[in-house]
């Protein structure tokens, strides 16, 4: 009888002589949500030391090899399936994104300063500073607790930052929610613990307001799906920029120097979050898993924040990282994971007395960050958290033999290996894809193309934001100049979002690029995603050779071949993309188990990617916006429309079968990238505005918005890879596109410039009238004035919100 | 010897645009500190021309916004504040330093609260300029455009207050489209010796002309009015010449 049994502290786990159905058992009965496998391996080390594991062992162990700490399914060995012929896959990370960043480091040294193994990585912005971006999901708490679920999903990517380097300054945020349509009929939803869209929209948007506007971090990218896939399995991303020295970028630490916690206390609140995250969502778990999400404080993270970035200017700081899941056991476990530490817990400040061991290791209570610092820096840095009004506390030491040491009342709690820790076993999935190229859609409908065009810009997909928006400040720093909403009346759309950053004459630019109604061709999917995101970024000014990318996939059950099959074309096609672009990753994250379980089956997601990016702008001057400035310029669209509706607005609208999905070119699409950015410099272009969602008239519409001028456009001259019909031209979604207005006296050269690609003048501005004409051929199919049209686009949202 | 005014500005846990209001000040001249409240003394505010209460939700604004940091000032500061105030010192509240200053007395009686449709409203507003010669306001035109952003900023009084400061030229901006329902549409106060300046507004948000959201904004070719905002009154305690220096106003 081992007598630490009776210990109010911790109890022993009698591992050893349990059975495969115990093993099982024991997972589940503490939420745990380890595999069988998972559990032997754990046994099989236990057996090895000839003694049982701690609650606290278990427990760490279960946190440090769950899917949302360590990316099991990203790293697993794939026996992959496309149309019948098969191919291994040895890790989606390390062949499809990994690779693109090392391949693209030699292409370009200094470029990428950081990734992936920090928590966030970070590219060059110039001599001095660098910039980095980091996203996050936060799906399982938003669908249970909207509010908390956004507000606590924003104050942990923020934590990254902060936790990136010895501690990067925030600069910008992004939110990205993926929901059921907001007229869902309530009748429909399968399960009463299923939140209506629009309950799920108000939560989550003021939850993100609240965290963002508290801690002064402006919110100024952002995208909205309403799609029919979502309704019981939101997605909400929440994204956050950073900033910090380049010689600040690297982490050091080494024995003897101190562990201190810094922020807010230790609590019950947000026990399991990562392993609960690690499984799926059922009826039950409105109630079952409340208690894993919590309320945000921002506050007490403004402080944190405040504490950190003055103590990084004092050179204090060795290395930090944030608590997020996992608690200190995963922020400390990594710390030390290289040299060994010890952990006091009894040191560590709590909300409430009475936690055991393992709740005050595993606790994933929000606002708190973990920093290792000098043994002479402690002092300076707990005066700057007196100073702040916060607090920070010692609790523990690097220590140089290799091994994780918690002790709790004097006894030691929690004694392993960092080595064994880290390497979980690797798993091994099965995956399969049939790709269809389906034939070309044939969309009937009546030609009165004015009406489709009135309905596509109220389309919840299309319309504008801005009763969101607004409650965001995307105006806090004082640095936004590339604004969500812009032109002369302050409420037009932007392709991205700019920030100037202090200490810089670059600019940074902000896109993000979600296309799940291309799920048909995951492959395209992918492609179309980082071309889109490249475009935004190009549309506003950026240097196409000088992005970076980051990859956020969410997906139902990986167990799931065909599902799992879906998330791998994915990643083959946005690998593809990338790498021909020249675009590496540097931070991304990956989110499973969206589905919910009812009695009548399991409701997945479409397999989901959210593909954001960075991008440098030389200068002010560069930065574009998308309306119309003058009249009697002349309005270029570069690239070429294919008869590839599938996935577009226009015939999910008419309700048509399914076409092909958006195809992509390399050549053409950097072409037109490095070519309009090269105009840019010139100062030869006056607007820009990148055809996405809803095609070309979109496009046209939403550059017109301005009301600056009227806008004439013969449809005959865009440049097209076939004939094709007008709703083709139209609404057509092909990749690569931008539209672009060219004053009088630059048009020469632009012409000059573009030769060679697939570029063509496709009207005129006027001062003569404030419309939108469109002419193809002998016929007018458009005529309609810009205000009628702009009044479609601004109001479709404002009902719901 | 340092000739540049001094401003100081206070920092609650919660507030958030001191970095940006602190650089809108040294670059129109001023010498400006960020003070950790708890490391702000008697002495640091005697010895600065200007405090400045900059923008954020100082203590989390949960309970009204303001409220605790007023208590937190009235608590420890009161008497040299008052003396500050007595030597001529300049005392500037801007957004939630507004609320703090107005919870704290120091302007003309009213309250900021929350928007009808209980949001938080970001954009910008059109103002009127009712006190051109104003130390805070000389070298800005009758209208300019500030951004906003807060969700209490509704100015309320008890009747007829509102209109009387107004017309007794206490309310030194008001808005052209009352964005937040504000009586008289209020956007900022001073009290009676002018020295104590209130705002709803941003104007460390529009310091530079790229900061505007229309690309072909004539206002200035350089400069937002923010700067000729922090310009006038920092020509004011430097002593210089009241011929404004800006290079146009018109529009084309």
């Amino acid at each position: 009888m081992e007598p630490a049994l009776l210990d109010p502290t911790y109890q022993r786990i009698p591992l050893r002589k349990s059975s495969d159905a115990d093993l099982r058992n024991l997972s589940d009965e503490r939420g745990l949500s380890l595999s069988l496998d998972d559990m032997k391996a754990i046994q099989r080390h236990f057996i090895s030391l000839d003694r049982d594991p701690t609650d606290v062992e278990l427990e760490v162990f279960a946190q440090t090899w769950s899917e949302h700490c360590k990316h099991r399914v990203f790293n697993a060995v794939i026996r992959h399936t496309v149309n019948g012929r098969a191919e291994v896959i040895d890790g989606i990370f390390k062949t499809y994104i990994r690779s693109v960043t090392e391949t693209i480091m030699e292409q370009k040294p200094d470029f990428i300063l950081s990734a992936f193994h920090d928590n966030a990585g970070f590219i060059r912005l110039d001599e001095q500073l660098a910039v980095g971006l980091k996203v996050e999901t936060h799906n399982h708490p938003s669908a249970i607790e909207p509010y908390a679920g956004s507000n606590t999903g924003l104050g942990g990517v923020i934590r990254d930052i902060l936790g990136a380097g010895t501690g990067a300054r925030p600069v910008a945020s992004l939110d990205v929610f993926c929901l059921g349509r907001p007229d869902t009929d309530p009748e429909t939803l399968p399960s009463e613990s299923v939140i209506h869209p629009l309950g799920l929209l108000r939560g989550v948007v003021r939850g993100v307001r609240d965290y963002g506007n508290r801690m002064g971090i402006p919110t100024i990218a952002g995208a909205i799906q309403f799609d029919d896939g979502y309704r019981c399995n939101p997605l909400v991303f929440c994204g956050t920029a950073g900033v910090i020295p380049v010689d600040e970028i690297e982490k050091q630490i080494e024995p003897g120097y101190r562990i201190l916690v810094l922020g807010g206390r230790t609590g019950r609140d947000g026990l399991h979050g990562a392993t609960f995250s690690s499984a799926s969502l059922g009826e039950q778990s409105r109630e079952e898993d409340q208690g894993a999400v919590q309320i945000g404080n921002p506050i007490e993270e403004k402080k944190a924040a405040d504490v950190l970035l003055h103590a990084r200017s004092e050179g204090l700081i060795g290395s930090v990282t944030d608590c997020g899941a996992g608690g200190l056991s995963s922020a400390a476990g990594e710390m030390v994971a290289e040299h060994g530490g010890e952990i006091y817990l009894d040191k560590a400040p709590l909300k409430e007395p009475g936690l055991s061991g393992w709740e005050i290791f595993l606790s994933e209570s929000q606002e708190r960050m973990v920093l290792a610092v000098k043994p002479e820096n402690v002092d300076r840095i707990l005066a700057l958290a007196d100073l702040y009004e916060t607090e920070c506390t010692e609790i523990g030491i690097v220590s140089d033999n290799g091994i994780l040491r918690v002790s709790h009342r004097g006894r030691e709690i929690c004694r392993l290996d960092c080595g064994v820790l880290h390497e979980a076993p690797r798993q091994h999935l099965t995956s399969s894809h049939e790709r269809i190229v389906p034939a070309p859609a044939r969309i009937d409908s009546t030609p009165d193309f004015s009406a489709d065009l009135h309905a596509i810009l109220r389309d919840f997909n299309i319309t504008s934001r801005e009763p969101i928006i607004r409650e965001y400040d995307h105006e806090v720093q004082g640095n936004t100049l590339g604004k969500p909403l812009a032109g002369p009346g302050g409420d037009c759309p932007g392709d991205a979002a700019v920030i100037r950053i202090d200490g810089s004459r670059r600019c940074v630019a902000i896109g993000l690029s979600i296309l799940p109604a291309l799920h048909a061709d995951p492959y395209r999917m992918g492609q179309a995603s980082v071309d889109e995101t490249i475009r935004q970024l190009v549309a506003v000014g950026a240097d196409p050779d000088r992005i970076a990318l980051l990859d956020n996939f969410c997906m139902g059950n990986p167990a799931d071949p065909d599902e799992l099959g879906a998330l791998v074309e994915t990643a083959k096609g946005m690998s593809t993309a990338a790498l021909e672009c020249g675009a590496p990753f540097i931070s991304g994250k990956d989110s499973f188990y969206n589905s919910f379980e009812t009695e009548s089956g399991t409701e997945s997601i479409p397999p989901t990617l959210l593909a954001s990016g960075l991008g440098i702008i030389e200068s002010e001057e560069d930065i574009l916006f998308t309306t119309i400035r003058r009249a009697n310029s002349h309005i270029c669209l570069a690239g070429t429309t294919g008869r590839e509706t599938g996935g577009s607005v226009y015939e999910r609208m008419k309700g048509a079968t399914a076409g092909p999905a958006p195809s992509w070119e390399p050549d053409t699409a950097m072409g037109i990238y490095r070519r309009l950015h090269s105009a840019i410099r010139n100062n030869w272009i006056l607007s820009a505005h990148d055809l996405s969602e809803g095609g070309l008239a979109v496009a046209l519409a939403e550059s017109g918005f301005s009301i600056s001028a009227g806008m004439e456009i013969r449809l005959e001259t865009v440049p097209a890879d076939d004939k094709l019909d007008s709703a083709e031209l139209l609404f057509s979604e092909s990749t690569s596109r931008i539209l672009f207005e060219v004053a009088n006296e630059s048009i020469d050269e632009v012409r000059r410039h573009f030769e060679g690609l697939p570029f063509a003048v496709i009207g005129r501005t006027s001062a003569e009238h404030r419309r939108l004409t469109i002419h193809h051929d002998d016929d007018l199919i458009i005529n309609e004035t810009l205000t009628d049209l702009k009044k479609s686009w601004k109001n479709g949202l404002t009902p719901y919100y | 010897m340092e000739k540049r005014p001094y401003a100081i500005l206070l920092k609650f846990p919660g507030t958030n645009c001191d970095v940006e209001t602190a650089r809108a000040l040294e670059t129109a001249g001023f010498r400006a500190e960020i003070m950790p409240f708890r490391q702000v003394v008697s002495e640091t505010i005697e010895g600065a021309n200007m405090v400045v209460l900059p923008g954020g939700f100082s203590y989390g604004d949960y309970i009204m916004a303001g409220r605790l940091a007023q208590l937190k000032i009235e608590h420890g500061l009161s008497a040299s504040l008052e003396r500050f105030m007595e030597n001529g010192g300049y005392l500037l509240g801007i957004c939630n330093g507004f609320q703090i200053l107005m919870r704290m007395g120091l302007l003309p009686a009213g309250s900021l609260i929350a928007h009808p449709d209980g949001r938080f409203a970001c954009r910008w507003a059109r103002l009127r300029n009712r006190c051109p010669s104003h130390p805070f306001l000389r070298f800005l035109p009758d209208e300019i455009e500030l951004p906003v952003a807060h969700a209490e900023g509704r100015f309320v009084a008890a009747e007829g207050l509102a209109e009387s400061y107004v017309e007794r030229g206490l309310a030194t901006l008001t808005y052209q489209d009352n964005v937040n329902h504000s009586f008289a549409s209020i956007a900022g106060l001073q009290d009676e010796t002018g020295r104590v300046f209130g705002m709803m507004p941003h104007p460390e948000r529009f310091l530079y002309r790229s900061q505007h959201y229309d690309p072909d904004w004539v206002g200035d070719p350089d400069w937002g009015w923010g700067y000729y905002f922090f310009k006038s009154i920092h020509d004011e305690l430097a002593g210089l010449s009241r011929e404004p220096g800006l290079k146009t106003h018109t529009n084309e």
